[in-house]
């Protein structure tokens, strides 16, 4: 067994029944790095986990982990550890054995299994605690000897299933910046399972965004969330509008685009991908989006483009900004984060009449459904991401 | 305990159920209760209260098998024949709760088959299982045909308990122990087995006592030597003496004895689980 926590999923399909829950998924991650697969439920994404852990066998395709396939092998063969979503903690054994149980099974000395499982329980500050049986343990507590229990197998690659959805909000911070540590600490793959935005973004160096059993968009944290390749991630990951609209001019670098009600949005991108009368989406970060009260008796509609007006609807304040809900008749609800002190200044209230205004730099173009015309270069690359960055 | 104040009033449900409680518990215990006092009868007491005297020679009596018929020796092999059916009880709704978690072709058809042989009349399973004996030129016997018989009443109910316990199995601890690198033997040894251990325990005491008990199923099936609730039924006919009720005193006694045994085992089981301190060489 080489020590290479580098994985490849190749043409990975995986049904239950009739129910497709991973179809023909491609992914490769780095030994050494810190990914996060993230999509609400029932997406695929602990399909996925399991798969590598060896907890379930493909249907089609390969799982190869440090180069070599491993279906049809068992965990420990794989060097995988996998820590489950209710931790599983064995309870009828002591947090001790628990965490010995793994060199219990392998044939070890009674004293000598209980030194190590001491040692690595040390490690997570759960020392004090030993001869505690799991159900006498808070939450967090109970995480830590999950972890350790996994830990002490010596894995290369480690499988955390929602690790910190049964936390409240307080430790879950906490874990979070301590899981990302330890994989730093071990240099070992972490593959993190999450429902939530931020916390894949915030821990993981890589996100992949599934939908359906396929995955929506990989790369590293910053692009998911600033580039989203579609409208699906974009709304996803929240914190993007989305607009839709037809192409009516495209020259030097700048297009025109034009909704149904005819507000136009100008649009910078290449102009060979995209033609007149394409149908696109585009997304526009709801921090880069201005607010200024209407004056009144002007006419309803702004006249220039990447100027929508609207009436506020709902505002909510966040702390650094304030999360301000504009309502347009016709069209989806546009959403703006102002900075709290522009917001203060300019007085805005619910029912106020207000135009929301952006850069045209800051419009996002996204692949359509219909795999129409976008302004990345990303159209003809299967979905997957083959990463070359170097492991951290 | 203060009463409560008027909002608080009890419902009147509560004195019907306290009545009706009251009512059930005097006539299971009352009679009972009425036979172990005229077990201790004098030795010239008859059956019907007064007592004249205090004596235990009826206990006596009981084992001098001339004059009672073969109560020492239909105890015995009631108490054997018990700790078999306990034992293929155990075993066989273990295996058999496992094997239902995954489904089977037939699963469901061969679950209801189990599960009708808990409504056929007793007398008449017992009936066909002697009649097959015959046939097939086999002599009954306690330990053969009518530990077949019933068998047929165990474990369909040990089958039952097992699927009450297992519904509140978590897969993932299977999962994990896989996970941790055990085989699957070793993953039953040291994870299934232990969790569902209490469990087990039920299944064993109701495996145990429904044994114990057995009548219907028995009697046409246990070939020359009776087990103890036949035994005191044949003594019913021919004794009119006290040593009727020592019968039923000390029969109760096995009863008790056997439950204390399974609550004390299940108590042990969980002081130990509670008490269990690590290797004293990583406590510092």
């Amino acid at each position: 067994m080489t020590q290479s926590g580098d994985i490849a999923l190749v043409n990975v399909t995986k049904r239950f029944g009739t129910t497709v829950a991973v179809e023909n998924l491609n992914l490769h991650l780095p030994h050494g790095s810190y990914c996060c697969l993230l999509g609400p439920s029932g997406c695929g994404k602990t399909t996925i986990l399991r798969l590598i852990a060896g907890h379930e066998t493909p249907t089609a395709g390969d799982v190869r982990i440090g180069g070599a396939s491993v279906v049809g092998l068992p965990p420990v063969q794989r060097g995988t550890a996998m820590m489950f979503q209710n931790y599983a903690l064995f309870p009828h054994l002591t947090v001790l054995d628990n965490v010995a149980f793994h060199l219990k099974m392998r044939g070890v000395g009674k004293t000598e299994r209980r030194r190590r499982a001491y040692d690595m329980l040390t490690r997570v500050q759960l020392d004090p605690f030993v001869a505690r049986m799991p159900a006498q343990l808070s939450g967090g507590q109970q995480q830590r000897v999950a972890l350790a229990r996994a830990l002490i197998t010596n894995p290369r690659v480690l499988l955390l299933d929602e690790p910190l959805s049964a936390l409240d909000e307080f430790l879950r911070l906490q874990m979070r910046g301590e899981l990302r540590r330890l994989q730093q600490e071990l240099g070992i793959t972490f593959i993190h399972v999450t429902h939530t935005q931020l916390e894949a973004i915030a821990v993981a160096e890589i996100v992949v965004v599934m939908d359906q059993g396929r995955i929506a968009q990989a790369g590293p944290d910053p692009e998911i969330y600033t580039l989203p390749r579609n409208a699906y991630v974009a709304r996803f990951m929240g914190g993007h509008n989305v607009l839709n609209g037809t192409v009516t001019a495209a020259t030097h670098g700048m297009a025109t685009l034009a909704s149904a009600s005819g507000e136009r949005y100008a649009v910078l991108l290449p102009p060979q991908t995209i033609t007149v009368d394409d149908a696109v989406c585009c997304s526009i970060r709801r921090d880069r989006i201005a607010v200024t009260k209407a004056p009144p008796g002007q006419a309803a509609r702004p006249t220039e483009p990447n100027a929508i007006g609207g009436t506020v609807h709902a505002i909510e304040y966040q702390g650094a900004y304030v999360k301000v809900t504009i309502q347009r008749p016709g069209h989806e609800d546009i959403v703006a984060h102002v900075a709290d002190s522009d917001f203060f200044t300019q007085h805005l209230d619910i029912g106020n009449r207000v135009v929301a205004r952006w850069a045209a730099e800051d419009v996002h173009l996204l692949e359509t459904e219909h795999g129409c015309k976008t302004g990345r270069a990303v159209v003809d690359q299967p979905y997957g991401w083959a990463c070359d960055m170097p492991a951290m | 305990m203060q009463l409560r104040h008027g909002t608080d009033k009890r419902p009147w449900t509560f004195y019907v159920l306290a009545a009706f409680f009251t009512l059930f518990v005097s006539f299971l215990y009352g009679p009972m209760c009425a036979i172990y006092l005229l077990s201790f009868q004098g030795p010239n007491g008859g059956l019907t209260f007064p007592m004249h005297g205090v004596s235990l020679q009826w206990f006596a009596a009981l084992f001098a098998q001339h004059r009672t018929g073969d109560f020492a020796g239909s105890f015995l092999r009631s108490i054997l024949l018990a700790v078999l059916v306990l034992g293929i009880t155990v075993a066989l709704s273990v295996m058999a709760g496992l094997a239902f978690r995954r489904r089977f072709v037939g699963a469901t058809l061969v679950f209801y088959l189990a599960i009708a042989s808990l409504i056929m009349p007793g007398l008449l399973v017992g009936l066909g299982i002697g009649l097959m004996c015959q046939l097939v030129g086999l002599q009954p016997a306690w330990y053969t045909s009518a530990l077949g018989a019933q068998l047929t009443w165990t474990l369909p109910f040990g089958l039952l308990i097992m699927f009450a316990v297992l519904s509140r199995f978590n897969r993932f601890y299977e999962e994990a122990a896989r996970d941790l690198g055990a085989s699957a033997w070793q993953t039953f040894a040291h994870v299934v087995l232990p969790i569902l251990l209490p469990g087990i325990i039920a299944v064993a005491l109701f495996g145990f006592t429904l044994s114990y008990d057995e009548f219907a199923r028995t009697l046409l099936t246990v070939g020359p030597s009776n087990t103890l609730p036949l035994e005191i039924w044949a003594m019913t006919t021919n004794i009119t003496s006290p040593a009727l009720y020592a019968l039923g005193t000390l029969t109760t006694v096995v009863s008790f004895v056997v439950i204390a045994a399974a609550l004390t085992a299940l108590a042990v089981l969980q002081h130990r689980r509670a008490q269990r301190r690590p290797h004293a060489a990583v406590t510092r």
